[in-house]
């Protein structure tokens, strides 16, 4: 049991002492998760209100595909990805294999469908009604898009957390594009695998403490603006 | 204000399919300027999908829909000169009370100071002044529907539709919202179009009724001359409550029904023609036994408050009447209706009795 009480203390001390490895660790983590969660967000959210708001001949298997590639592993997405971008395969010419535009790569093709499936489902259930109300009222064009995104604003925040949450706590897609080397594509999880697997807990705690802070954060954060408002008691 | 002889709308040969299904079937009728008309059906009937066409959120698959005697088909649902409440009301809930009601007019980009006294305007009219920057999530109801209508109220279309909007409300809301909206309708002159699967709430409302069954229209007209001259069962079953029965038409205004003749006032079947009976409930007269012109015995009765529900049977049929004199379950009782009350129609094949 010692070694994790110890583990606790260093873990402290570690990030206290602002390890410049730790934190330029960190900064990258935040860099390319935040970077995946913006381009997954830019694909994601149109198409997402843009699929759930129309009617079309096979929007249900469309909608299938979305909730599978929602919950693909990520580990799957790396190995897809690696094939795609090694030297060997179609996009091996821009050599971005083990560099971190191959894992922001990875990360959007992984958050992509989480964000766009959230806005999907509430725009295919409520998004149709808030078209006809604002068509009914004279609006068209523009003025439906604004209107839909700021109805949908609550869901596209919730859609962008859950979609951030799954980019910076997922270890697989990144460890196999990335590499995990040393200074240049070292994320937050690829360290704590390596560390685990090394036996140095304390490193191990002290990067999950700072992902566990970043999550509770970035969470209360959305609660704070969104969810807080929402549960407000009314009279 | 048009005049009221105006034929605002018209729908012609109007005809819609949801795959294999005949959702509308060949509907005809017309809507006058300032007329506040209630499309009533059950459950399925087509009634909403008939609204939507009109609306402009539906396109049909025949017909047509004029306004003012020109086609609305190629017109987009924000370009009609109409004006939907839908029965979720569909507020917006990231916009107070009075962004909710000021949306169309600042679509249409309207002065602030005019979007400012329009707006006050309407919700006085539906007694909301005062509650402009409440949030529409805290509203109750009612308060909720008032606020929908008034939003769209505001742009004064010339004609409104109201999809079942207070389908979602109690009772007693429902009933005080029914007295607003036709005071409403009143004071603002705008065509009214109500959907409603509730023949109290469309006999309360409106000037006029369309019943409608399996995309079909069953009668047009005031509530007074559905109520009392229903033209088949599926009317008269629908509006009130009714005894619908079998019966031979022996010659003019002379039926056989249940082996006795009841004199009647309808005329021009054929003799001997199998026909439906329909007797309102509250026209049944209760005789002693022996005194009427048929005779049976009380299998149930239930006070309703204004009237008592009796059930009774006679050789094997039961009888719905409404009395305001007290009986009991297994009372004898002979009946007799006034000719002027008995309602000969013909047998339809395909008028679904409920």
């Amino acid at each position: 049991m010692d070694y994790i009480l110890n583990g606790f203390v260093e873990a402290f001390r570690l990030i206290f002492s602002f390890d410049p490895e730790i934190i330029q660790i960190v900064l990258l983590s935040l860099f390319v998760s935040f970077s995946s969660t913006l381009y997954g967000t830019l694909v994601g959210v149109p198409l997402g209100i843009l699929l759930g708001i129309n009617n079309f001949k096979g929007k249900k298997m469309v909608s299938r595909f979305l909730y599978t590639f929602m919950s693909f592993p990520p580990v799957i997405i790396g190995l897809f990805t690696a094939l795609f971008l090694a030297r060997s395969g179609p996009f091996g010419q821009y050599q971005l294999m083990y560099t971190s535009t191959a894992m922001i790569i990875a990360q959007t093709i992984l958050v992509t469908p989480v964000i766009m499936g959230i806005v999907f489902n509430h725009a295919s259930t409520s998004g149709y009604e808030v078209v006809q109300a604002g068509k009914t009222l004279g609006a068209q064009g523009w003025n439906i898009l604004i209107l839909l995104v700021l109805e949908l604003k609550g869901v596209i925040m919730i859609a962008l957390v859950t979609g951030f949450g799954r980019a910076i706590s997922e270890v697989g897609a990144v460890m196999i594009v990335g590499g995990n080397i040393r200074g240049f594509t070292r994320v937050m999880t690829t360290f704590i695998a390596m560390n685990n697997n090394m036996g140095q807990y304390s490193v191990s705690i002290a990067m999950g403490l700072i992902l566990m802070t970043i999550s509770f954060l970035t969470n209360s954060v959305l609660y704070h603006f969104i969810i807080g408002d929402q549960n407000e008691y009314r009279d | 204000m048009k005049k009221n002889t105006e034929k605002i709308i018209q729908v012609k040969n109007l005809v819609k399919f949801y795959g294999d299904k005949t959702i509308i079937d060949e509907i005809n009728f017309h809507i006058r300027a300032n007329e506040f008309l209630t499309i009533l059906g059950p459950s399925g009937c087509g009634k909403t999908t008939l609204l939507r066409m009109i609306g402009g959120f539906e396109t049909p698959d025949d017909g047509d829909i004029l306004f003012e005697g020109k086609s609305l088909l190629n017109i987009p649902a924000n370009k009609r000169p109409i004006n939907t409440v839908f029965q979720k009301y569909a507020l917006f809930p990231h916009l107070n009370v009075y962004d909710n009601v000021a949306f169309g007019l600042k679509i249409q980009k309207k002065p602030s100071a005019e979007i400012a006294s329009l707006v006050q305007e309407m919700l006085r009219m539906v007694n909301l002044q005062g509650q402009e920057q409440r949030d529409v999530n805290s509203l109750s109801g009612g308060e909720q529907q008032r606020v929908a209508i008034a939003r769209a109220l505001v742009n004064h279309p010339q004609v409104l539709l109201l999809d079942e909007p207070l389908g979602a409300l109690d009772l007693k809301l429902r009933k005080n919202m029914q007295m607003e909206l036709k005071n409403l309708q009143k004071k603002t002159g705008i065509t009214f179009i109500y959907v409603t699967h509730d023949q109290e709430e469309a006999m309360t409302m409106s000037d006029t009724i369309i019943i409608m069954n399996r995309g079909r229209i069953q009668q047009i007209g005031s509530p007074v001359d559905i109520y009392n001259e229903p033209r088949n069962a599926f009317a008269a079953d629908f509006i009130g409550e009714s005894n619908i029965l079998d019966s031979i038409m022996l010659k003019d205004c002379l039926v056989k029904l249940q082996d006795v003749e009841f004199p009647c006032v309808d005329k021009g079947f054929e003799e001997n023609e199998a026909v439906l009976t329909v007797i309102r409930p509250e026209d049944i007269d209760i005789l002693p036994p022996g005194s009427g012109f048929l005779d049976g015995v009380i299998e149930s009765v239930t006070f309703l408050g204004m009237h008592y529900e009796i059930v009774m049977n006679c050789k094997g049929i039961n009888w719905l009447i409404h009395t305001t004199r007290e009986f009991f379950a297994g009372d004898q009782i002979s009946i007799q209706v006034d000719p002027n009350n008995i309602h000969i129609m013909k047998k339809e094949k395909d008028h679904e009795i409920i």
